[in-house]
């Protein structure tokens, strides 16, 4: 009784196969002297044949429909992105030659520096600063005549 | 031409766009992987729908999958981590549903698959002890029904499901000797009747 209660633990992993070598032996050696064990190892091994002979169960009627129709929309999601992917390519295309054709049509071939300001541009935000001053101290709490007053106060204080 | 040679011919035609092969390799494993979602999430609807999208993912990263003779285990693969994603989610029902399992539940009673014999009993398990063994079933924790469903109702081998579950093979048989010890306890009326006749 007391050895049984020493291999009780181990039947199941005998019964499935997961002792091996001195600890199988061991087992064998033990089951062959008690019947108590062995009757115990039997009803482990019904136990692994009742779970064998549970039959699987089928998916729903009409899974296999879904799944087709799911498996088929890639095919048309991919032909929408390449669609995509062919106006996109269209368009950098379309604004790569628009490009070029400013600088061609450029007549002195220096467009992008254009965009930078140039020093008769800053001239002319001067003067317009410079214009806004009177009007500005018609209306003391507006913007621009914040601006005025800075303006105003470095060109007498230096 | 054996099973695996035929599961490797479908798997290469369906790589190539046979959506007929895909068709047959479903319905070869569709059993297999709704009987699988089912033994973790309890719910039938949710299973379907797992079982749905695990096959909808294959046929999209079937060109991923190295060994067309390791397609069932890959599919588990897909089918295991879908399920894990469900359960994080919170949308997979967690309590015991195993009436729904044994279909007389709320819905229509489940399918029995077609088995191609070999079975001790040779698929007359009743539905009282087809109920009593997904009642035991439930009360073991996820991992150990996830085991004793692969090895012994799809006869899957013990590397295999280890590859599944990412773990040792030892881990593995480990797992089935706790399921097996607590199953025969739980199950003890039926396993101990005389002749074994259920």
């Amino acid at each position: 009784m007391a050895q049984c209660e020493q291999f009780k633990n181990r039947l199941a992993g005998y019964v499935v196969g997961a002792l091996r070598g001195r600890a199988r032996s061991r087992v064998e050696e033990h089951l062959r002297d008690c019947a108590r064990c062995r009757a115990e190892v039997a009803a482990l091994e019904r136990t692994g044949a009742l779970l064998a002979a549970s039959p699987l169960l089928d998916a729903p009627d009409g899974n296999w429909d879904s799944i087709s129709r799911r498996i088929a929309q890639p095919a048309r999601t991919v032909t929408r992105r390449l669609r995509w992917a062919w106006g996109a390519a269209a368009s950098a295309v379309a604004i790569v030659l628009i490009i070029i054709a400013f600088f061609v049509a450029s007549p002195n071939g220096s467009g992008p520096t254009q965009l930078a300001m140039s020093p008769p541009a800053e001239e002319e935000m001067a003067a317009a600063i410079e214009g806004r001053i009177p009007a500005a101290w018609a209306a003391p709490l507006s913007d621009e005549a914040a601006v005025g007053l800075r303006f105003m106060s470095t060109e007498d204080g230096g | 031409m054996s099973e695996e040679v035929q599961v490797q011919d479908l798997v290469l035609r369906a790589r190539s766009g046979d959506v007929t092969a895909f068709e047959r390799l479903y319905r070869r494993h569709q059993a297999g992987i709704y009987t699988f979602i089912l033994s973790q999430v309890r719910n039938r609807e949710t299973a379907a729908d797992l079982t749905q999208d695990t096959f909808v993912r294959a046929w999209e990263s079937l060109r991923r999958l190295r060994e067309p003779g390791a397609f069932r285990g890959w599919l588990h693969r897909i089918a295991s981590n879908l399920v894990r994603d469900q359960v994080k989610s919170g949308r997979a029902r967690l309590e015991i549903s195993q009436s729904a399992l044994a279909g007389d539940g709320d819905g229509p009673a489940p399918e029995l698959a077609r088995q191609d014999g070999g079975d001790p009993w040779d698929g007359s398990v009743s539905a009282d002890v087809r109920a009593a063994i997904w009642q035991a079933l439930d009360e073991l924790s996820p991992e150990h029904r996830a085991a004793v469903v692969m090895h012994h109702m799809e006869e899957m081998s013990v590397n295999e499901i280890a590859r599944v579950a990412g773990v040792r093979p030892g881990t593995i048989m480990s797992r089935l000797a706790r399921a097996r010890e607590a199953l025969r306890k739980r199950l003890a009326p039926i396993v101990e009747a005389e002749d074994g006749s259920v």
